[in-house]
């Protein structure tokens, strides 16, 4: 009798019963996930109000006002690795056409600009373009504008949504393509 | 030729040092080994014995060649095992050098335990045993600790042609013979097996250790020390050019210009192409159809093969998972120009703790995957492995938690390690499986171009299993394929932070090989959908967390 009171004892000081393991190990989990979180939340007074965008953050923008020609004001924005953002600035004269933009064409010079395909780590049969060759033109209700490329580089990709979307050059004045340089 | 191991006791006298006395099995066993040696010499037909000792086979080489265990004696010298076999005559004690060739024919030396080692000296061994001794002494130098080990023997391609020149000789000689018919040729051993045979016993005494199986292992490799003379074959073979007649000196000219073979000039070739070349007709037999396997007596040999002793582990693995707590730690050793990017590395901190624990030579850093160096790893952590080549320890499992405790306790806590252990292979496989289904979980910090609505979180919680398009970001479209890479992100979630309206923690399950950052801020719109074109507005990432790796590897048992 005094054998059997002595193993209980033993048993519930010594030993955790499964529930209570289980409990041990579900109170466990839920100190790491508080832990966790505790990590991940930021101190609200180091924000800034406005953060730099991507584009400010990783990238060196240029402008290239009255490139060839006056009122064609172009950016290039450059990448640490050597690749290069080509676009139209807002202060180019095809937007102060009215409608803004209504159509970019790829098909200017030798070859279509949208057409080729570039494959590859190495990536080849990227065409090698000059600061005053064209890459597209844009057209509004009034004119049309031939845009260059303002950097020496092989071509590697062109914004094709422009073409069925123009008007997207119109509201936040999106790349036209990207060379590495 | 100054015999090495003579002089071996005297030299590190600091060092408890084993001699070939000390593996002598005690007076019962060498009783028992003379009389199973006797026994055994009885079916040796003498008249064969000396014919083949006159035709310069050595008598190891007799031995196997009649199918004899040679690991019997494995601690009697050239001369006791003569005098067995020949029996107590006067006049062959005295000439007892003149039986023995100098170097055999047939095995080159190998089994009579004659080599040529460091520096280019000659090495002979008077019996197994003291040729153990010499290898035990590297494996001690190197100062592994081992519980077993293999042993690897590698000849060079003559050794088995003479092996079956010899047999085929002794076939057609003593064909007719009555003791031929009774004991089948065939039970000849190979030089290689018989040299593991003699070697095996003596080293599992030295080392204290068995032989078999085992990650660490004793590579003996042999290989011709060529004359000039070969040379000319050799060069001759590659060139196609059987006819030209080029002495040996314009021959070694003409190899010096070519780049192909190297290290030529210590005359050294290892004779993957090489047949031998019977020298009594060498002149003629460029001309001659190749039957040189029937040819027999087989070349005198100059010169023992040269060997090369290794003792090396296979490589040992750690498996476990790591956790970074720092925005400014690279996941390996990131140089640029000879300066560091970052404050450390992940494979530099941990593994800089666990190689010299083992005293391994190197080590190979291996992960599941991998986060940028402004990113931290948190939750459940990444799994990930290191391959230690040639440790010479491999530590317990007490050591190994002690390694794991030491790195968390560092002071920077720049790194945390889960569940390291030592992992047989399938740890490899392990983590590779499935490596592009898996999924990961991430917590991002982001901030909007407008203030935060309610219908926004119901309009991310909806969405489900939404496949997104990617192209190759931009970030990494240098030194990666331009293509168009369809991902799955499986849920979103916004949290809110209390005290601002334009910034909430997004955390999100997504399909690994998934560019989050890129999700975000859409890439100029080469990522579609983004976290800005669903919610109608310009949308910026600040930090990002990985809070899980979803992967059934290295997790806590």
């Amino acid at each position: 009798m005094n054998d059997h009171n002595v193993y209980q004892t033993n048993n519930s000081e010594t030993e955790e019963t499964p529930e209570q393991a289980q409990q041990e190990r579900e109170k466990e989990m839920q100190d790491d996930e508080e832990e966790l979180h505790k990590l991940l939340l930021p101190n609200v007074h180091d924000l800034p109000l406005t953060p730099p965008s991507a584009i400010d953050f990783n990238f060196v923008a240029y402008f290239a006002p009255d490139f060839l020609k006056p009122g064609h004001d172009q950016y290039v924005y450059r990448h640490a690795n050597g690749l290069c953002v080509i676009g139209l600035a807002p202060t180019h004269v095809a937007f102060k056409d009215e409608g803004g933009i209504t159509a970019v064409d790829f098909n200017v010079g030798k070859s279509d600009r949208s057409g080729f395909k570039v494959t590859g780590k190495r990536k080849k049969n990227a065409q090698h373009f000059e600061s005053n060759t064209a890459v597209c033109k844009v057209c509004t209700n009034n004119d049309s504008y031939i845009v260059r490329c303002c950097v020496k580089g092989s071509l590697l990709e062109v914004n094709n949504r422009l073409i069925k979307q123009p008007g997207l050059l119109n509201s936040s004045v999106r790349i036209t393509e990207l060379l590495m340089s | 030729m100054a015999n090495e191991t003579e002089d071996a006791p005297t030299n590190s006298a600091s060092e408890s040092h084993a001699t070939s006395a000390d593996v002598e099995r005690n007076p019962t066993d060498e009783d028992k080994n003379e009389k199973l040696l006797n026994d055994a010499v009885q079916f040796l037909p003498t008249d064969a014995v000396k014919d083949l000792l006159s035709k310069e086979v050595c008598l190891r080489c007799i031995f196997r060649l009649f199918g004899m265990q040679v690991p019997i004696c494995s601690s009697l010298s050239v001369k006791s095992l003569l005098c067995h076999v020949l029996g107590e005559q006067a006049d062959l004690h005295q000439n007892i050098s003149s039986v023995e060739p100098n170097i055999c024919r047939s095995c080159l030396g190998i089994l009579q335990f004659t080599y040529c080692g460091d520096k280019e000296r000659v090495v002979e061994n008077e019996s197994a045993c003291d040729f153990a001794v010499a290898i035990a002494e590297l494996v001690k130098k190197e100062g592994h600790q081992i519980d077993s080990f293999s042993l690897e023997v590698s000849m060079p391609p003559t050794i088995l042609e003479n092996e079956n020149k010899l047999s085929l000789y002794v076939k057609r000689k003593y064909r007719s013979e009555a003791w031929f018919k009774d004991r089948s040729i065939s039970e000849c051993s190979s030089t290689k097996d018989a040299l593991k045979f003699a070697l095996t016993n003596p080293l599992e005494t030295l080392l204290d250790v068995k032989c078999g199986i085992s990650t660490f292992h004793i590579r003996l490799t042999y290989s011709r020390v060529e004359a000039s003379i070969r040379i000319q074959n050799f060069v001759e073979k590659i060139e196609g050019c059987k006819r030209r007649k080029v002495d040996a000196k314009n021959c070694l000219d003409t190899v010096k210009d070519k780049s192909a073979i190297t290290g030529v000039e210590n005359s050294v070739v290892s004779t993957t192409e090489v047949i031998p070349v019977d020298e009594k007709s060498s002149n003629g037999l460029q001309d001659n159809e190749p039957s040189e396997t029937h040819e027999f007596p087989l070349k005198k040999v100059n010169e023992p093969c040269r060997l090369e002793c290794l003792c090396f582990r296979t490589p040992i693995y750690f498996g476990g998972r790591y956790l970074k707590y720092s925005r400014n730690v690279s996941q390996t050793r990131w140089i640029i120009d000879e300066e560091r990017m970052g404050e450390a590395s992940i494979e530099e901190i941990i593994g800089g703790n666990i190689l010299p624990m083992c005293r391994g030579d190197s080590y190979k850093f291996h992960a599941a995957g991998r986060e940028d160096i402004d990113v931290r790893m948190l939750g459940s952590g990444r799994p990930f492995l290191f391959e230690i080549q040639n440790a010479r320890e491999v530590p317990s499992e007490l050591l190994v938690k002690e390694i794991e405790s030491k790195i968390n306790s560092l002071e920077n806590k720049l790194v945390r390690v889960k569940n390291l252990k030592i992992v047989g292979s399938q740890g490899w496989t392990l983590m590779r499986e499935g490596e592009a289904e898996k999924q990961k979980q991430y917590a991002a910090l982001v901030w909007i171009s407008r203030p935060l609505q309610d219908e926004d979180f119901q309009t991310i919680s909806s969405l489900k299993e939404t496949q997104i398009l990617q192209k190759t970001p931009i970030r990494v479209l240098h030194r990666r394929s331009p293509l168009e890479r369809e991902k799955i992100i499986n849920w979103m979630k916004i949290e809110k932070i209390a005290g601002s309206s334009q910034y909430f923690l997004l955390h999100m399950c997504t399909q690994a090989g998934t560019y989050i950052k890129e999700f975000v801020h859409g890439d100029l719109g080469r990522t579609n959908p983004s976290i800005g074109s669903i919610l109608g507005c310009r949308a910026e990432i600040l930090q990002l967390d990985v809070t899980d790796v979803k992967m059934n590897c290295f997790l806590t048992e």
